[in-house]
């Protein structure tokens, strides 16, 4: 369905790896040649169906919407982008996709779907195709299976380690990890277990990943929920530097992390969070004179939105970190519990 | 419960609150044994008549129980013995109809934190009851809290019992549906005319979860001697609505699961026993055993096989004009540690024991006509968790100091069914919760 003609969904979106990426470099290559990078990582797809629409909470928290910054209102948006896009699918519109589709092995069956003439008018051919990706994303129990280990905790089929068991209290304890915070490990209202998000954002001042070929432009930076995509949000320089806070399920089958692919260590990512401010140098690029420019990624001028004030990254250099290393590894050792595919 | 709502008839019921008041006067004992001895005599005399009307299949012309400082004190001496209309029946038509409520409204000012003043409408009720025959009558009350219920407002409107009730004979009773736990002092009489303070007391609100209803069948017998039991089959509590983040579970572990008739879930019912004895005047003892299932048995949860257990025990004395009371409260959950663990690091998993007691002395020091001044003082302590089963040490939260409390205040009746309140309540180890309480309160 690509310009190229070797790349789909799936390509950036593996089930093996979360439905996220399996790419060794942070971002995907896509264009008619498979050699124009991409800027983001691409999102995992998993338990998205249990997202809505961007908007602002009562409290002015944004929340929902798809992509990493929520521009695209449903699955279906979601999925037309990605085969117009010039550095993903490349097509350059609606009808070369279409025409691809006619000559795809299933075009009979997507005829039989929505009708003899469909694929005759292109919009609307495009239209259902993408209505068809996102309810298979809706419909199909791989997207949401709920089969990991710690569904089988919670439905009292299998216990945690001790090590796995320290890891969720970890996890949950507002004085520590204080992940739930975020990424909830109740079962909401509206799924049949938990999904590790609430689906709302948050700026972590995530360091500037120079594996990203884009980040060699020193003016360039990518500023998520005021970004270039969403101009709708361009006058709220407050919200610049959040990214949507994404599913932890499958987290572990993951090969990059955060909206950059900053990191590649599951370890690494919550050692960053609880040692962000405690230890910067760890992190962020160090000067001669020993200064660290912390939060990198974003202009001076706007890393004060930096989130500082929530566990565990309310610290000054020099403070203990929320987190022994011991602890690092038990609230890891948790996070690999969230795999789906798990057999007793 | 509408104290109108009495199980016997009309007419037994005013003598048998004539038995339970209290000597205007401060009389002699020995005066005080002649009044009941007089009582007795009339109540028997009552009975013979009302089973004689019964036999002649007249109608009963019963009237509701008007609370009068002369008959007794407006906090009732004992639990009335079950709510059922009891409206006369009469030819005209609806004249098995009747109507009764209440209201409560409140302003409760931190002493500590004055800002977080809160002035309420926390309940409007309305009851109606119709009576089929003298045998067989209905109940209901519609419960609007909070003033507003809406999508967007924190206020709740609720059924908080329908059921129907029928007298299997003059002294056992049947009922079905939506009906009120008998557990304790305050649940079945919990109307603000009934209780002393401008909220009910913790004790009877965050260890039995008044005001606790259940769908189910219940059966209620009296003796002769002055004991009344109950038992029966009803839903149990919901444990999948546990939600170990919230604060609901510390405030009422009970309360924050029940189910109120909304749905429940029925796999697992409960049974409840309760007794009371109240053959001496004025005095009331009894208590209460509840347990059922809250797991449900649900599928994909960690403990199907919960339980729930509580019991109570309870005194009311109201020698005079004096009114003593007091309350002890203990509860269990079985069969959470699986569940337990899957809460590790959380504020609230569940506990395995939580309990209570207070004690309670109110004094008539002044009356006239149908107003009364009453004062009282209140001493309460409480545990809604005592610990945790399921997590490994260092893994559940830290046990809390019992709550203690002392409530000082007055009831002033402008009438028997109407009250306005004042208290304020010292909290011994939270004293960023001691507070000033103004109320106000009626039934009809």
């Amino acid at each position: 369905m690509s310009a190229s003609g070797r790349m789909s969904c799936a390509s950036c979106h593996d089930q093996a790896f979360g439905h996220g990426s399996p790419f060794d470099t942070p971002v995907a290559m896509g264009g008619p040649n498979l050699d124009q990078p991409g800027v983001r990582n691409p999102p995992a797809l998993g338990y998205l169906r249990f997202n809505t629409s961007f908007g602002f909470a009562a409290d002015g928290t944004p929340t929902g919407g798809f992509f990493w910054d929520g521009r695209a209102a449903t699955l279906q948006d979601q999925a037309r982008e990605p085969f117009l896009n010039p550095i993903e699918m490349a097509n350059p519109d609606t009808a070369a996709v279409v025409a691809k589709l006619a000559a795809a092995p299933y075009a009979a069956q997507f005829r039989q779907v929505f009708g003899d003439a469909i694929l005759n008018t292109p919009d609307v051919a495009f239209d259902r195709m993408t209505f068809a990706l996102q309810r298979y994303q809706q419909e199909d129990s791989d997207f949401a299976a709920f089969s990991s280990k710690y569904d089988a905790f919670l439905a009292g089929r299998a216990t945690l380690t001790a090590q796995e068991l320290n890891g969720l209290a970890l996890f949950n304890r507002g004085d520590k990890g204080n992940c739930a915070g975020c990424h909830v490990s109740t079962k909401p209202a509206n799924a049949p277990g938990p999904l590790f998000t609430d689906f709302t954002y948050d700026n972590l001042g995530v360091p500037r990943n120079m594996a990203i070929p884009a980040n060699a432009d020193s003016s360039y930076w990518d500023g998520g929920l005021c970004g270039s995509k969403r101009p709708d949000l361009a006058t709220r320089t407050d919200l610049c530097g959040a990214f949507k806070v994404p599913s932890l399920r499958n987290v572990a089958l993951r090969k990059h992390f955060f909206h950059n692919g900053a990191f590649s260590s599951l370890e690494d990512v919550v050692r960053f969070y609880v040692r962000r401010d405690t230890d910067p140098q760890l992190w962020y690029p160090v000067d001669a004179q020993g200064n660290v420019t912390s939060y990198n990624d974003l202009p001076a001028a706007l890393r004060g939105n930096v989130n500082t004030t929530e566990v565990p990254y309310n610290r000054r250099p020099g403070e203990q970190p929320a987190l022994s290393d011991s602890e690092v590894a038990d609230l890891v050792a948790f996070l690999r519990t969230l795999s789906d595919g798990y057999t007793p | 419960m509408n104290q109108k709502l009495a199980a016997v008839p009309g007419a037994l019921a005013l003598a048998t609150l004539a038995l339970c008041a209290p000597a205007q006067a401060q009389s002699a004992d020995a005066e005080l044994a002649e009044q009941v001895r007089q009582l007795r005599a009339e109540l028997q005399q009552v009975r013979q008549e009302l089973d004689a009307m019964k036999k002649q299949a007249a109608p009963v012309a019963s009237t509701p129980a008007a609370p009068s400082w002369s008959g007794s004190p407006a906090p009732a001496v004992v639990p009335a013995p079950a709510a059922a209309p009891v409206a006369a029946v009469a030819p005209q038509a609806n004249a098995g109809l009747s109507l009764f409520g209440y209201g409560e409204l409140s302003y409760s000012r931190p002493t500590h934190d004055t800002a977080n003043s809160v002035a309420n409408v926390g309940r409007a009720v309305l009851g109606w009851g119709y009576r089929f025959n003298e045998r067989t009558r209905m109940a209901a009350e519609l419960e609007i809290e909070n003033a507003i219920a809406s999508s967007s407002d924190s206020g709740e409107a609720a059924i908080e019992q329908m059921y129907v009730e029928h007298d299997l004979n003059s002294n056992l009773t049947a009922k079905a549906g939506l009906f009120l736990m008998p557990a304790g002092i305050l649940n079945e009489s919990h109307e603000p005319t009934r209780y002393f303070g401008v909220f009910r007391n913790q004790v009877e609100t965050a260890i039995i979860p008044t005001t606790w209803r259940e769908l189910g069948v219940g059966l209620q017998g009296t003796t002769d001697q002055g004991l009344r039991w109950n038992t029966g089959i009803v839903t149990g509590f919901d444990l999948t609505k546990w939600d170990p983040t919230s604060s609901d579970g510390r405030d009422s572990p009970l309360g924050s699961i029940h189910q109120e008739g909304q749905l429940a879930k029925a796999r697992t019912l409960a049974t409840y026993l309760a007794l009371n004895y109240s053959g001496i005047p004025g005095f009331n003892i009894g208590g209460s055993v509840y347990y059922g299932g809250a797991g449900q048995k649900q599928t994909g949860f960690a403990a199907p096989d919960a339980t729930v257990t509580l019991a109570e025990a309870h005194a009311r004395w109201q020698p005079g004009r004096w009114d003593l009371s007091a309350l002890a409260a203990r509860g269990r959950f079985s069969g959470v540690d699986a569940l337990n663990a899957t809460f590790a690091g959380q504020p609230t998993p569940v506990p395995d024991r939580f309990g209570g007691w207070y004690a309670q002395a109110a004094y008539k020091v002044w009356s006239a006509g149908e107003q009364a001044l009453w004062p009282f003082a209140r001493y309460e302590r409480l545990n809604t968790a005592e610990g945790y089963s399921g997590l490994p040490q260092g893994l559940a939260p830290t046990a809390q100091p019992d709550t203690r409390t002392v409530t000082i205040g007055a009831n002033y009746y402008l009438h028997p069914q109407v009250v306005l309140k004042a208290d304020y309540m010292r909290f011994f180890d939270d004293s960023s919760r001691d507070r000033f309480n103004l109320g106000v309160g009626f039934e009809f």
